[in-house]
């Protein structure tokens, strides 16, 4: 496995070197083979490892040396195991659909290669996040994905907004960077180790639930926080849609924003080490997931609400590492980047169809023109909501469960919670497929609109597929050796609960069934008796607003300010009163050189005058001393 | 030897000032420089003395190598002089500032 | 002994006198060869007979008749110094008195100071008193003598040069 590791890595960086030097040069087709072709060649390669993490094998090797000074050494290392291979499969798995999806979407732009390398370089940091051993690599692959997400954002740099989304987004990244780096340094300053072995070995030094520890959970925590996209840092990720739509379904609902989860998943010693912080997770999850849910019922763009969808899925995914069912989180990521790829996949489909209109109330009966499409997403949205049997009903089920058999109140109150997000989310999921797509059998349809190519609809068919299955693959018993054990809970509550979970589903579509297939009117009329609730929502509670007047206004004040005064006036005026004193006092020498040899002369001789009456007066001492 | 070495000294340092005080009064060139000889000559003066109160040949050496650097220096300085002089400039040390700045 | 130094001396510091304070500088130049004639004798009386034949020879034969030449050539005016300012002359002789002074001072120093070497005037004379400052030059003293003979080839090239130029 040793050779095999490093091999997941160089494949996409070696798509990342030939399409972003060569790519202009290239033929379209090459591109497309070189970007998609080595991350489907990665995933091979993750499979032969997955062979081998079945069987037992694990990894802690190190490739190389990076800085090694005194009693701080950096290596290069690589750690394999179930919890990172999971990682790697829907990585390399998903991502290489979403590759081959993009030949398709992104065929008619000019920067098609340069797309593909920054998606490359993306798959890399990526890759390099879930596999690093060791702190240091793990911000670089975190920082990576950060850069790679603000270059995707902005992907068609002519748009305003675009560009703005990016900088919001890599400006939050960046806090929640800050955050990590300096959990990265407590852990570095109190267990004197970067890589996870030591670390891991080291942590009971540290007093369970003690200060030290419970800050550096609630570092790495800010972190997660950003990169996940939950509050009080989310407001990029809606903006985040700017980028094209098989970004948005990679970076931005696969992948990258689970890369908190992660984190939290893989030091979850430290967080069982540090309860406290443990429960912040748990409630910030929780809270998130609701407080999205209720925004998404009102939104009408439709990347938006899988935006928000996104956001609350992974407060699920929150909550369930939180209160350490940290098998139950990654498996609800697996089920998530099935469903969630497939549903942007689809939404790209209904974009393009309609020529980049995104706004779904001017969508609507797509079932004869985009067949394929309509009944994936319908998939899609069945095993969001949590339809029995389905992928997303076990995964979500399985937090829910952990949730409310859980022993303390605050855990079971998170689960009630979690429970009336899940109708939320069915509700809402189900307002976009009606409004978007369409209930009416038999209605003509004069738009003409079209299906779109295989490249695109093919790898949505096999995430339906998967979207199906992905809940009977044994994911917690694969992660088992990682996280221990999972709680046994009775089948009597097993099933108590899945029914409960259902029956919220069902009310949930229900609910959306009545108001956006069967009487349409009725929408608007609740809306208008519910126009405050409706503006809170609609305006996503004023938190844009408010950070904007917190934080983006007194930073463009002090950018103004130190642009406007402080640099013209104190910097330059320090240079050049520096250049002023110079000359002041230069010209004041410059009398000495008069050329006139006999003022030379007389300073010569004082010169000569002042060495002899040292000598002198030494003569003097030396004779007056006995 | 009746006299007192130091007194060679004290002669060599009397005239060595009287040099040292021509060069800064006096402007005419030609002037200053024999001024300079007078000083090295009170140099060679104090050399040969304790070459002679020491019982060394290094002063005498030495001495000699001064009055041929002397020599050199004096065709140098004599031939600039003179150019100056073709170029119709004043003989005046205070009107050659051409160094200056 | 005595008697002939209060002699040469006193005439070394008459000659001097005059070097420094004479109007016209052929009379300047006239004292400056009687105060180096002097100067020899002295070196005479310190038993540096091939330095008073040096001086002699290369000194006062060649450098002062160079200066004389110069003089009688260019004819320069008698120097205005005396009509100089009052502070010019101040601060000569204020300069010129307190580096005597330090000098004296110095000087005051009676004993020598240094070790004396192996040269008593017995055993250079009875060596030979050139063969010995020959044998000086050119054993200890061999660097600076070759150096000095390249300074004095850059020297003649250098006023060769100089006097070739057609001046500004």
């Amino acid at each position: 496995m040793s050779t095999l590791a490093p091999l997941v890595l160089l494949l996409p960086l070696a798509g990342f070197l030939v399409n972003a030097l060569f790519g202009r040069l290239l033929p379209r087709r090459v591109v497309a083979w070189v970007g998609a072709g080595s991350v489907g060649a990665s995933f091979l390669v993750v499979l032969a490892i997955f062979g081998q993490v079945l069987g037992g094998q694990r990894l802690d090797q190190t490739y190389w040396s990076w800085w090694a000074t005194g009693d701080f050494s950096v290596p290069f290392n690589l750690y394999i195991d179930p919890l990172s291979t999971l990682m790697m499969l829907v990585i390399t798995g998903v991502g290489f659909l979403i590759h081959a999806y993009s030949i398709g979407y992104m065929a008619d732009d000019p920067g098609y290669s340069r797309f593909f390398a920054e998606m490359n370089l993306f798959v890399l940091s990526m890759l390099l996040l879930v596999t690093s051993g060791n702190f240091v690599w793990l911000i670089v692959g975190w920082a990576g994905v950060g850069l790679c997400s603000y270059l995707l954002i902005g992907f068609w740099y002519e748009r305003t907004s675009a560009v703005l989304a990016a900088r919001k987004a890599f400006v939050m990244n960046v806090i929640g960077d800050v955050g990590m780096v300096f959990g990265a340094f407590v852990i570095f300053l109190n267990l004197r180790a970067l890589d996870y072995g030591t670390i891991f070995a080291r942590l009971h030094q540290l007093p369970r639930g003690g200060t030290v520890i419970t800050a550096i959970c609630l570092l790495l925590l800010v972190g997660a926080i950003a990169k996940s996209a939950q509050l009080p840092l989310h407001t990029w990720l809606p903006d985040a849609m700017e980028g094209p739509t098989p970004v948005s379904a990679l970076i931005h609902a696969a992948t990258m924003v689970t890369a908190g989860v992660y984190l939290v998943a893989r030091m979850h010693l430290l967080y069982d080490w540090a309860p406290t912080a443990a429960a912040a997770v748990a409630v910030i999850g929780a809270v998130t997931a609701f407080f999205a849910a209720t925004i998404g019922t009102v939104q009408v763009d439709i990347k938006r609400i899988l935006a928000y969808s996104t956001m609350s899925q992974i407060g699920y995914m929150f909550l369930a590492v939180g209160i350490g069912a940290y098998a139950a989180g990654m498996f609800h990521f697996m089920t998530h980047a099935f469903f969630k790829a497939l549903l942007f996949l689809a939404a790209g489909n209904v974009i393009h169809a309609f020529r980049d209109d995104q706004d779904i109330r001017h969508m609507g009966f797509l079932r004869r023109g985009l067949p394929i499409t309509f009944w994936t997403f319908l998939i899609g949205t069945l095993s969001i909501s949590g339809a029995p049997l389905l992928a997303g009903f076990w995964s979500k089920d399985e937090i829910i469960r952990s949730a409310l058999t859980g022993t303390n109140t605050l855990t079971v109150a998170l689960g009630v919670l979690a429970l009336i997000t899940a109708g939320l989310t069915a509700f809402y999921m189900f307002r976009l497929f009606f409004t978007a797509f369409g209930w009416e059998w038999l209605a003509h349809d004069e738009r003409h609109l079209h299906e779109a190519v295989r490249v695109q609809t093919v790898p949505v068919m096999v995430l339906a597929a998967f979207s199906v299955i992905g809940g009977y693959f044994a994911v917690g018993s694969f992660l088992n050796p990682v996280f221990g054990e999972a709680r046994q809970i009775g089948a009597g509550t097993q099933i108590g609960i899945g029914l409960v979970a259902v029956v919220t589903a069902l009310a949930g579509f229900l609910l959306a069934y009545q108001l956006y297939a069967r009487r349409p009117a009725l929408a608007p009329a609740i809306q208008a008796r519910l126009r405050p609730v409706h503006t809170l929502l609609w305006r996503k509670y004023f938190v844009d607003e408010l950070y904007d007047r917190i934080f983006v206004r007194p930073g463009y004040a002090l950018g103004a300010f130190l642009s406007g005064v402080f640099e013209p006036r104190v910097l330059d005026g320090l240079a050049t009163g520096v250049v002023s004193f110079v000359q002041l006092v230069a010209g004041d020498w410059r009398a000495w050189e008069t050329g006139r040899v006999r003022r030379y002369a007389l300073w010569t001789l004082g010169g000569a005058g002042v060495i002899a009456g040292y000598f002198a007066w030494v003569l003097l001492v030396a004779r007056s001393a006995p | 030897m009746g006299v007192p070495a130091y007194y060679f000294l004290w002669l060599s340092g009397v005239l060595f000032t009287l040099g040292a005080i021509g060069v800064l009064i006096r402007r005419n060139p030609l002037v200053i420089f024999m001024c300079i000889e007078l000083m090295l000559n009170a140099v060679n003066l104090a050399f040969a003395a304790i070459s002679r109160y020491l019982n060394s040949l290094d002063g005498v050496a030495f001495a000699f190598l001064v009055i041929t650097v002397s020599a050199a220096e004096v065709v140098v300085g004599i031939a600039i002089i003179v150019q100056v002089y073709r170029a119709g400039r004043a003989m005046d040390v205070d009107e050659m500032d051409l160094m200056k700045e | 002994m005595a008697v002939a130094f209060a002699v040469l001396a006193a005439w070394l510091l008459v000659t001097g006198i005059g070097v420094v304070a004479s109007r016209r500088p052929i009379y300047n130049a006239l004292f400056l060869v009687a105060n180096m004639l002097g100067l020899a004798v002295v070196f005479l009386i310190l038993n540096a007979q091939f330095l008073f034949a040096a001086q002699i020879i290369v000194y006062a034969g060649a450098v002062m008749v160079l200066f004389v030449f110069i003089i009688a050539l260019l004819n320069p005016e008698s120097d205005v110094t005396v009509g100089r300012s009052r502070s010019e002359w101040l601060l000569g002789g204020l300069s010129g008195a307190v580096f005597a002074a330090l000098l004296i001072v110095l000087l005051a120093n009676r004993d020598l100071g240094g070790r004396p070497g192996p040269f008593t005037p017995e055993v250079i004379n009875h060596a030979g008193n050139v063969q010995s400052t020959g044998t000086a030059l050119y054993t200890t003293f061999l660097l600076p003598v070759e150096v000095t003979s390249v300074l004095l080839l850059v020297a003649a090239v250098g006023a060769v040069y100089l006097a070739m130029r057609k001046p500004r």
